[in-house]
């Protein structure tokens, strides 16, 4: 099973030309690190209420950008609010895109290609090895929107994801995310780690609208 | 820690639970509940003993809900405090589960 992040990454990769993709460059940087946390929350290492964050165990997941967060927050006892936390990880400005792309390419989900743009310019390409897999995350998500039954914990936590990553008009006509935009705000709240990361995007292009340095 | 009772009133099953509904409390919650559920047409948690509630045992309990959706069985939620009264409105849980002041029965 992929990761929360894996899947969100996978989901932001044009199926046609293998190039990555998002309507909301700002936020995504957020939303990955949210994802690394639903992926602590998932395999039981980390709780939330609606403000606190807390860790529940400290023995190592398996994987490599899991178990560093992991070990960063079991070091750091002084961040407690899950806001803080967004903001810590966010600041260390560790490539979650490249490890979750990384990642996929080892599972044969994806290709690397590598090419040039005039002679000079490093083109990087993620061409999908195995189409499956992006797929099923979009009818999972797609479905989950577009129905009116409860979701699955997994689904909740994708459909907060793409849309902070701006990613859910490649999956959604606009028509359709126009009338289920109440459905999406719904399912996005349900979880604090949304919630606060919502928060952090939001700040940010405020920040990036008003032209003025992004105070930390 | 929870604890956890059930019994049978009219055609509801309760089930009360009591005590800090934490992270390491969230699959003792969502067993209990989900166990509930597939025995039972009609389940209401009777959550007037909970003091505290965090995210993975919200995540518990909208699972037992989803449970019950899928079996086309009634789930119900009553006797929430104050404060996990107010985690439920804050998530909008309450928005998706159905939600009353007393047991129904």
């Amino acid at each position: 099973m992929l990761t929360m992040l894996e899947e969100v990454v996978l989901l932001a990769v044009d199926e046609n030309s293998g190039a990555l993709r998002s309507t909301r460059p700002y936020g995504t940087a957020y939303a990955l690190v949210g994802a690394v946390f639903f992926d602590l929350a998932l395999a039981r290492k980390i709780d939330t209420d609606t403000e606190r964050i807390q860790i529940l165990d400290r023995n190592p997941t398996g994987s490599t950008t899991l178990d560093r967060v992991l070990a960063a927050m079991a070091q750091r006892g002084d961040i407690t609010s899950v806001r803080q936390w967004i903001e810590e990880i966010f600041s260390r400005r560790d490539d979650l895109e490249g490890e979750a792309l990384a990642s996929l390419i080892r599972q044969g989900i994806l290709r690397h290609e590598k090419s040039k743009r005039l002679w000079i310019i490093d083109v990087e390409r993620f061409p999908m090895a195995d189409n499956r897999p992006q797929r099923d995350v979009r009818v999972r998500l797609a479905e989950t929107i577009l129905s009116d039954t409860i979701p699955e914990t997994r689904d909740i936590m994708l459909v907060s994801l793409a849309d902070s990553c701006g990613l859910l008009g490649y999956v959604l006509s606009s028509e359709q995310i126009a009338r289920r935009r109440e459905r999406i705000e719904l399912l996005s709240n349900l979880e604090t780690i949304s919630r606060k990361v919502a928060v952090a995007i939001g700040d940010l292009e405020d920040s990036v609208r008003q032209g003025l340095p992004r105070m930390m | 820690m929870i604890q956890v009772n059930e019994e049978t009133r009219g055609d509801w099953r309760i089930v009360t639970v009591a005590g800090r509904a934490d992270g390491e409390a969230a699959d003792a919650l969502e067993a209990a509940l989900r166990s509930a559920v597939e025995a039972n047409a009609r389940v209401v948690a009777d959550f007037s003993g909970l003091t505290y509630i965090s995210s993975a045992s919200l995540r518990s309990v909208l699972q037992a809900a989803r449970a019950a959706q899928t079996r086309g069985s009634e789930f119900a939620i009553c006797g929430l405090n104050q404060f996990v009264k107010e985690v439920f409105e804050t998530t909008g849980l309450h928005r998706l589960l159905r939600i009353y002041g007393e047991l129904p029965c």
